[in-house]
């Protein structure tokens, strides 16, 4: 591919005095000449006459390779790639000249920049012999996205997808979508000091995802296995069962003659659901379902039992005991996790007497109380009292003697004969937070769970307003009404609500079911017993279980807490460790609903644009295999990034979208036969070649951060000498012991390693193989070792780096 | 939190406790028969030493003190072969928790223990690091009766139903070490777990389950009152509980139940009708042991025949 | 005036109260003394605030701010050890350790000496028969309180322990391990500078002549129960078998 030097052009850009002031162009253009190569020069190369100036010269011509000298590749860079490919040439045939950020602007002596630009030209055209035409790589990637987790968080993913176009699958494990946010019952905004019916703002967003066209909704259904790849995967989906068609009408007759009485998940554990029912009204699909593990005829049957009263009772047929779980198996580009969370096991902390004592409950539980589809009809009322409120308050008294509390409770029974039953509105309430949250004890959650102070806030104001006579004290150790919550804060304050500052020790039951809590407030160093109708534990959020399953499914980094990690907290905050799958709401982190929200939003927007950008070139470096040479020993499958793989052919093979070009897998093969396209070692040596003389510090620049480092030491008009080369890595992985002893032989003084700081997803990944790798080339080295450096580069310290240039550059 | 299937029940050494020798020695006898009846391996040292507890936790003894004093009972154990260490009281269980982690875990004190024992003529007494493990070869005797619960409900004669018993686990056991415990330290139920397997109806919740039996070392002697006032609190919550029995695990939770309930009695002018007794005691009993040659209840303050008459003991 | 000898792996020489306690031996690297947010999770769960003036949060507060008053805080004695403030401490805090510290660094300086006169003693016996007891001082208080059937089961005690077929009370010690480490770790001379250092205060009550004996009405069998000529009862020293 090597062209002879008349094929060859350089063209340099004046960049209006930026370039052309501080070099010499015209003896610039002479020394090239001399050497065979045609050059041309404008005042802006990048204006469209400029660019005109190249595709026209380019194609009059017939030149074959192309070097640009102007301002830094990642101004232009593009622009002229596309001029270029404009002109018929493929793009690998052109290299830019940094001449501007890292030769003018920077050398202030014209003789010094003059010389030094000439050589960095020389280095490209020498790089150009060795260049080779690059494929573009194309992907298509499939044009349908899949939503996991069917609550607020999933819903909001998968309307604003639909909405924005991408067809979508949306999978939810229970019967209904709704997720926690349809149990809570009443919301708030941080703008509005009222709180405003959940299932208000939650019902008509279920409804649209019934009825929207684009989405796929499949209840009952959990994702047994991923395969394929990035923006190809092929998720396998297991269906379960429900037992009624979607011919259902809801009319309600099989659930009025179903026998079996169970326990409500939704309505935590309250014994108020048959065995066959919606999971609440307004449950989407309105379609009745089963549960198997309590209905007479499909499991709970004993010997000679058998019902069937439903199929009976329903009047179209929508009935089908025989039902099976199907498999689906869908295609998707981008994959959207939002499996919630779920409310920490308060009966982890005995001292609270969760699970021990009727009347300690949770804010969720709360909520439920409160709500008006909840076990009291909205009637606040201690669980001990309930007698009237549950059709089946005997049923469940029975499981508790059976299940619950086996202990025998003395003073219960001696006291119970005493018992007044006339249910009142208890007068007494304590809130206790951080229950699970900001807890290094074992059992507990380190984090702070963000929701529950808000939750007790609106619980404690929705009880003032509506039963004036109760008192409720909030038991904190910070109050975190962040941002504008504030505000509600202030107004609860306001309501009479108590807030006593200290962590209580225990909660005490006495004879009658009341309850103590000890506590002491800090503020008044009193250590109180504070008497209580009603405890109402603030519990954590934890990562719900499916969270924890589909981590393992998907294969998807997890917290020491076991939400699902995101790459970047700051930059990547939806994007998890595989690319393609993106996640969102309280899988990710505990958060409200109005973050989980904006985060679904914003997981909607990466996983759409990861699906429409295809089919999609990839122009930016890739490994490569030579498959003459590979012998197929699978080494280079040690990718951090898992971009390698051998398929079923027993070849490797690369994924383009996986791939970031950093050259670790060049070092692992002992065969040669994979490289970074576009920096192969033939490339970079003949750069090194062209740009290197006697004396000169030879930097290699990862083109990131680095990169980025060196051109801002020139937009801060800084200076550092003249004899500071730099050639362009994608990271210095590439760089091998034979470039380094290359450059030595050439002359080189010193060779310093330029890296991204360790503080993005991807250098966090590179840095400590770039390190190792410095290391060991250091001690490769032998002697000369001693004059190979490493430095971690960060944008802002440009000072920093200029003065270590000017420091390695004196050295000799 | 440690697994039952962690506990050994082979080479242990029997950890002499002062209190119990010197105040209730039917717990030492008690335990053994209950060791011989589950089939356990152990062992009694004639030279093992007192922790230094006592001392310990009136503020006498340096730490350093006491982790030589425990290093020295390490080498007992590890010379006769016996180095599972089994305590009857939960302080030993403690400073021998505490004084194997720090010997294990801190190269200065361990240096300075070996240092005085090379500096006095003792190198025999020298401690390796890793020679014992502060989580595998630590337990209180409590965890090995625990660990075969299910072999005293087959074993047990005496029927005890129908008592209504509860539980006062050891400070210096579930709260010194949390994490250590078999269980939720949160919800000690060892004691209930024995008991339970024994036959006793076992009383879950009560008011002050969690406080302190108020012996608290120097307070019983120094802020008599304070402690005193602790304790009745305990018998307080007890007696509105209506409980016949408390099952403890540790001689100084004893003395301040047993010793003291007379005085507070007296002091306070308030009638207690339950008494109280070792778990290990207890369990013996349900086995078929003689209450007085065996468990030693003659050594008791409040006397125990009404209730070994009730259950037909005696 | 006597200087108290340091234990200087007890409290460390330090910057602040809680270098001095986080350098202690007797507290474990991963306390988190300063990570305390004053929740009141200690104060709350502990028996010696319930009944008395004792208040370990603010004991920590005081100790993170480096006041030294802490140590003359009379209150610093009525803790318990029973460690339910560490068993509840969400950030992995002991105040029931941190008093330990407190506690010795209060006697270096010679603070609450009285609260340790009855228990000078012990190490003396200890290194005598390798086991502890009650001071004697408590042991007679005990039998004024306890009264005669818990004298006569002292009396009885090595009958009864011969019955349950227990051994000796004293261990086998021929080599005087115990007391070479007590000397080793420097034991003896701090109890006997602290002993000096009371002395010299005035604060000392004295060894009191133990009436418990006439307390008891119609008991006066000095001699069954082995009392030595002061009449007092020296504990299970006279009942070695």
């Amino acid at each position: 591919m090597k062209a002879s030097p008349e094929k060859t052009a350089a063209f340099i850009c004046h960049c209006s005095g930026n370039i052309s002031d501080h070099i010499d162009i015209r003896s610039l253009k002479n020394a090239l000449k001399a050497g065979g190569i045609s050059v041309f020069d404008f005042e802006y190369l990048c204006s469209s006459q400029g660019q005109a100036l190249i595709k026209d010269r380019i194609s009059r011509h017939s030149f074959e390779k192309v070097v640009i000298g102007s301002c830094t590749p990642s101004k232009h860079g593009q622009l002229f790639k596309k001029c270029v490919r404009d002109a018929g040439l493929n793009p690998a045939m052109l290299e830019i000249a940094n001449l501007r950020e890292q030769c003018a602007w920077v050398h202030p002596e014209v003789s010094e920049a003059t010389e030094k630009a000439l050589s960095v030209l020389k280095g490209k055209i020498r790089r150009l012999e060795k260049a080779e035409p690059m494929d573009a790589v194309v992907i298509n990637i499939r044009q349908k996205a899949l939503v996991i987790g069917g609550g607020i968080a999933g819903i909001a993913a998968a309307l604003s997808l639909a909405d924005n176009g991408i067809p979508v699958y949306l999978i939810e494990k229970n019967t209904s979508i709704g997720g926690q946010m349809a149990k809570i019952g009443k919301i708030f905004s941080p703008d509005k000091l009222a709180e405003e019916c959940a299932m208000c703002s939650l019902s008509p967003l279920m409804n649209e995802v019934a009825s929207h066209p684009a989405i796929t909704l499949i209840t009952s259904a959990e994702i047994e296995n991923l395969s394929g790849s990035s923006g190809n995967f092929t998720v396998k989906v297991r269906k379960n069962p429900r037992y009624v068609l979607d011919s259902c009408v809801a009319c309600s007759r099989c659930s009025n003659v179903c026998p079996v009485l169970m326990e409500n998940e939704f309505n935590c554990g309250h014994k108020d659901r048959k065995a066959i029912s919606l999971r609440f009204s307004q449950s989407v699909p309105k379609t009745y379902a089963i549960d198997p593990g309590h209905c007479l005829e499909l499991g709970g049957k004993k010997e000679g039992e058998s019902c069937g009263k439903c199929v009976d009772a329903c009047r179209v047929g929508a009935i089908d005991l025989g039902q099976q779980p199907e498999v689906l198996e869908l295609e998707v580009g981008a994959i959207v996790v939002a499996t919630g969370f779920e409310e920490y096991d308060c009966s982890l902390k005995p001292q609270y007497g969760y699970g021990i004592f009727e009347n300690v409950v949770t804010q969720t539980e709360l909520a439920r109380i409160l709500g008006l589809n909840g076990p009291t009809r909205g009637k606040l009322m201690r669980p001990s009292d309930n007698k009237e409120g549950f059709p089946a308050n005997n049923i469940q008294e029975n499981k508790i003697q059976e299940n619950k509390i086996q202990e025998n409770k003395i003073q219960e029974n001696n006291l119970q004969e005493n018992h007044v039953s006339t249910p009142e509105v208890p007068k007494r309430i304590v809130m206790i937070q951080c229950v699970g949250s900001r807890d290094e004890k074992a059992g507990g959650n380190p984090y702070c769970s963000r929701y529950c102070c808000m939750a007790a806030l609106k619980h404690a104001n929705l009880i003032r307003k509506k039963y004036p006579e109760t008192e409720v004290t909030i038991c904190y150790i910070d109050m975190r009404a962040f941002g504008l919550y504030e505000n509600y804060y202030r107004a609860v304050q306001d309501m009479g609500v108590k807030f006593l500052r200290g962590r209580p020790a225990e909660v005490i039951e006495k004879g009658d079911k009341s309850l103590v809590v000890r506590v002491e407030d800090t503020l008044k160093q009193e250590l109180l017993e504070l008497p209580a109708d009603l405890v109402v534990l603030s519990a954590a959020m934890v990562p719900s279980e499916g969270t924890q399953e589909i981590a393992r499914t998907l294969n998807l980094s997890q917290d020491e807490s076991g939400f699902i990690k995101e790459k970047h907290s700051k930059l990547k905050p939806v994007d998890s460790s595989t690319e393609g799958i993106f996640v969102c709401g309280t899988a990710q982190s505990p958060k409200d609903i109005t973050d989980t929200i904006s985060q679904a939003g914003l997981a909607a927007a990466r996983a759409r644009a990861y699906i429409t950008n295809s089919p999609r070139t990839l122009e930016h470096e890739l490994a490569s295999v030579n498959p003459l040479l590979c012998n197929g020993c699978g080494k280079c499958q040690a990718c951090p990034f898992e971009a390698l793989s051998l398929n079923e052919n027993g070849r490797i093979v690369v994924d383009p979208l996986l791939c970031t070009g950093c050259g670790y897998c060049v070092e692992l093969c002992e065969r040669e036969a994979v490289r970074v396209t576009g920096f192969t070692a033939q490339e970079l040596l003949a750069e090194i070649d062209g740009v290197l003389e006697e004396g000169d510090l030879l930097t290699f620049v990862n083109s990131g951060i680095a990169y980025l480092t060196c051109d801002n030491i020139g937009n801060s008009v800084l200076s550092y000498p003249a004899n500071v080369k730099t050639v362009k890595v994608p990271t210095n992985l590439v760089v091998s012991l034979e470039m380094l002893e290359h450059a030595f032989k050439k002359g080189a003084t010193a060779v310093l390693m330029l890296e991204d700081a360790p503080d993005n997803p991807k250098a966090e990944t590179i840095h400590p193989f770039a390190v190792e790798h410095f290391e060991k080339l250091k001690t490769r080295l032998g002697e000369n070792g001693k004059r190979l450096y490493f430095k971690k580069a960060y944008v802002p310290n440009t000072k920093g780096l200029a003065e270590t240039f000017t420091l390695l550059a004196g050295e000799s | 939190m440690k697994k039952m299937e962690d506990i050994p029940d082979r080479k242990l050494l029997l950890f002499k406790s002062c209190m119990v020798s010197q105040e209730y020695p039917g717990i030492e006898k008690a335990t053994k028969y209950l060791f011989d009846r589950l089939g356990i391996d152990y062992f009694v040292s004639e030279e093992q030493s007192c922790c230094t507890g006592i001392g310990h936790y009136v503020d006498l003894y340096g730490q350093l003190t006491t982790t030589a004093i425990a290093a020295r009972n390490f080498a007992v154990a590890r010379k006769c072969g016996y180095p599972n260490i089994a305590c009857m009281c939960s302080t030993c269980y403690a400073i021998n928790k505490e004084a194997c982690e720090l010997l294990n875990g801190n190269e200065e004190v361990r240096a300075q223990v070996n240092s005085v024992f090379r500096e006095k003529g003792l190198e025999d007494l020298v401690y390796a690091k890793g020679d014992l493990d502060e989580r595998t070869n630590i337990f209180h005797v409590l965890e090995v009766i625990f660990s075969k619960k299910e072999l005293l409900t087959e074993m047990t004669e005496v029927d005890f139903s129908g008592l209504k018993a509860a539980a006062h686990h050891a400070c210096h056991y579930y709260k010194f070490r949390p994490e250590d415990m078999i269980g939720n330290p949160e919800n000690p139920r060892l004691i209930d777990g024995v008991a339970g397997a024994c036959g006793a109806d076992m009383l879950r919740w009560y008011e002050d389950r969690s406080l302190t039996c108020g012996m608290g070392f120097a307070q019983l002697h120094i802020h008599k009152d304070t402690s005193l006032k602790v304790t009745q609190t305990k018998l307080e919550s007890l007696r509105k509980a209506g409980v016949e029995l408390l099952l403890h695990m540790c001689p100084n939770c004893h003395i301040q139940y047993d010793r003291c309930q007379p005085v507070i009695e007296k002091e306070f002018g308030s009638e207690y009708d339950f008494v109280h007794m070792n778990i290990a005691q207890f369990a013996a009993l349900a086995l078929g042991a003689d209450p007085y040659k065996v468990c030693g209840l003659q050594t008791h303050s409040v006397p125990l025949e009404n209730f070994l008459e009730k259950y037909g003991i005696i | 005036m006597t200087l108290i000898q340091i234990d200087e792996y007890d409290t460390p020489a330090g910057k602040s109260l809680a270098e001095t306690i986080k350098a202690s031996i007797r507290t474990p690297d991963s306390l988190g003394l300063d990570r305390c947010i004053q929740c009141g999770a200690c104060t709350a769960s502990c028996p010696a605030a319930r009944f008395t003036a004792y208040n370990p949060r603010l004991l920590v507060k005081r100790v993170l701010e480096n006041d030294r008053g802490v140590l003359e805080d009379e209150t610093l004695w009525n803790c318990f050890y029973c460690y339910t403030c560490q068993l509840r401490c969400p950030r992995n805090n002991s105040p029931a350790k941190l008093v330990q510290v407190l506690r010795q660094l209060a006697l270096n300086e010679g603070i609450g000496l009285e609260n340790m006169e009855h228990f000078l003693g012990l190490g003396e016996f200890f290194a005598a028969h390798g086991i502890s007891q009650v001071p004697e001082h408590y042991l007679g208080k005990m039998a004024e309180a306890l009264g005669s059937s818990w004298v006569e089961f002292k009396r009885d005690l090595p009958a009864i322990r011969a019955e349950l077929g227990l051994g000796s009370l004293d261990i086998r010690d021929e080599r005087k391990e115990i007391r070479s480490i007590l000397e080793g770790t420097g034991h003896f001379e701090r109890a006997e500078s602290l002993r000096a250092r009371l002395k010299e205060s005035g604060a000392s009550e004295g060894i009191e002549e133990n009436k418990f004996l006439n307390a008891i009405p119609g008991k006066n069998k000095s001699e069954d129960i082995n009392l030595e000529k002061n009449g007092r009862y020296s504990g299970p020293e006279a009942l070695i078998v």
